[in-house]
């Protein structure tokens, strides 16, 4: 309750300054280009991976991605763009 | 991010293929550490593809040990492999070296020379003068001193206005500007008469100093002396004098044309052949052994230098014979039409030899017909000055 009320705080301030909010917070963006390619912003790591399925950890929550061939095409520590047939893409929010 | 995967292009980068149950667990520990993966693909269960640079592929082992990966190299890629398949070959490479070598050199000399502007001096005697003064093909360039040149072939001769040299690669142009000759100046302290240099009939005599010895009307000679350089006075005596005045003569330029009635004309039927020859400095190789299998026929020959970029010219020429086949075709033309094309002809001629159109003062077209060609002579009678100075010899 305490962090949820200092959340809410920064953002205030933050909605003044005007700052994205993918910056000051370390919540993930998600893009969606066409059906085959997806860029995450601030990710944690794989939690697994394989051709069909790809599990990504945030700092929010679990990302659940289903496809076919998917591939890791670029990875680097802020970001991680997926290309690939996506199906679903679903998400597992930590409680 | 393309930029790190075109900079790992050129520092050179390799294919692995990992082999694991843990390979997501490798894949996140790679990235905390700062080792960049891409294009990742799982094929199977426990086996990905994955590219590295070469640089943190040695970093790469380490981590596969701790999470109980196999790596194997499936391609390696990027410039250093490139040149690492070409270090073996070693003729060809120093062969290639030598090629750039020999390009290197070659573009230090002068191959073609190119002259412009020039109209009456032939070709030939500008590069015979260019290369007494040490430019010709195949000299080096950095000996050539285009301002010593310049003022050597203008100093030696006098026929050129202007000279420009410009280098080019391995192209030499030479811009020549020819110049009018001047006629032969006489002092002014020296005796001189004044002469005619046309034959004609005197029309205006104007002296300004000397004694006149022709009047209007006269009909006179080439080379006949017009103002006398001389003074008389009933005291004095005769005095030698600077003569100077202008003399103006009515003078004839005629042209004769000799027209057939019966004409062969030769006529191109369409049909050529080429043949190809090569001459590398001044040695020709022929790249064929018949004669031309026309009976009649007109050959056009084309030279082309070869030249390595857009101004590196080699001494390599490729001259292209053309032959042209002819037909002859007999034409008849009528009195009256030869006539016509006699004067045309005539005219067109007579036009190019005086110097201006507005001084003439009649023309004169006579005809003379025989039974196989009409002769057109056209005469022109022209106002002109006709006088020159002339050193009086004692």
């Amino acid at each position: 309750m305490k962090e949820k009320r200092r959340r809410q705080k920064q953002t205030r301030l933050e909605r003044v300054l005007e700052i994205p909010k993918e910056i000051s917070s370390s919540e993930p963006k998600i893009t969606i280009i066409g059906f085959n390619e997806m860029l995450i912003e601030n990710y944690k790591g794989i939690l697994e991976y394989q051709e069909f399925y790809i599990r990504i950890s945030t700092h929010i929550g679990i990302l659940n991605i289903n496809g076919f061939n998917l591939n890791l095409t670029e990875m680097t520590s802020d970001d991680i763009l997926i290309t690939g047939k996506i199906e679903t893409v679903d998400f597992e929010e930590i409680q | 991010m393309y930029i790190r995967i075109l900079l790992n292009y050129i520092l050179g980068y390799v294919n692995i293929r990992i082999e694991g149950y843990f390979v997501e667990k490798f894949v996140n520990i790679c990235i905390s550490k700062g080792i960049f993966l891409w294009n990742i693909k799982k094929v199977k269960q426990a086996t990905a593809y994955a590219n590295i640079g070469i640089r943190d592929f040695k970093k790469i082992s380490k981590i596969a040990k701790n999470t109980k990966c196999r790596i194997s190299i499936q391609s390696k890629k990027g410039l250093p492999f490139i040149s690492n398949k070409y270090r073996k070959r070693k003729v060809f490479a120093i062969l290639l070296i030598a090629v750039i070598i020999c390009i290197i050199c070659l573009s230090n000399f002068v191959w073609n020379i190119d002259i412009t502007g020039n109209a009456t001096i032939s070709k030939e005697e500008i590069l015979n003068s260019l290369e007494e003064n040490g430019l010709k093909i195949g000299v080096f360039k950095s000996k050539i001193d285009t301002k010593q040149i310049v003022n050597n072939m203008r100093l030696k001769r006098n026929d050129l206005a202007w000279i420009g040299i410009k280098v080019e690669g391995t192209n030499v142009i030479v811009k020549v500007v020819e110049a009018d000759k001047k006629p032969e100046i006489i002092n002014e302290e020296e005796y001189c008469n004044i002469v005619a240099t046309k034959e004609g009939i005197i029309v205006k005599v104007n002296a300004l100093n000397g004694t006149p010895l022709v009047k209007e009307g006269d009909t006179i000679k080439k080379g006949s002396v017009l103002i006398g350089g001389f003074l008389e006075g009933k005291y004095t005596g005769t005095r030698y004098v600077h003569a100077n005045g202008s003399v103006y003569a009515k003078v004839w330029y005629t042209q004769k044309e000799k027209i057939e009635l019966k004409q062969l004309n030769k006529i191109r039927t369409g049909v050529n052949e080429s043949k190809y020859s090569v001459k590398i400095n001044n040695f020709q190789i022929n790249f064929y052994k018949t004669l031309s299998k026309f009976e009649n026929y007109d050959t056009i020959e084309e030279i082309k230098k070869m030249k390595i970029f857009s101004n590196f010219y080699l001494p390599i020429e490729v001259i292209k014979n053309t032959n042209y086949e002819q037909t002859f075709e007999n034409k008849e033309y009528s009195i009256e039409e030869a006539k016509t094309i006699g004067e045309e002809k005539a005219k067109q001629a007579l036009e190019n030899t005086i110097p201006n159109k507005e001084d003439i003062l009649n023309t004169y077209i006579n005809y003379n017909e025989t039974p196989e060609a009409v002769e057109v002579e056209v005469i022109y009678e022209i106002l002109e000055e006709i006088s020159a100075k002339e050193k009086i010899v004692f």
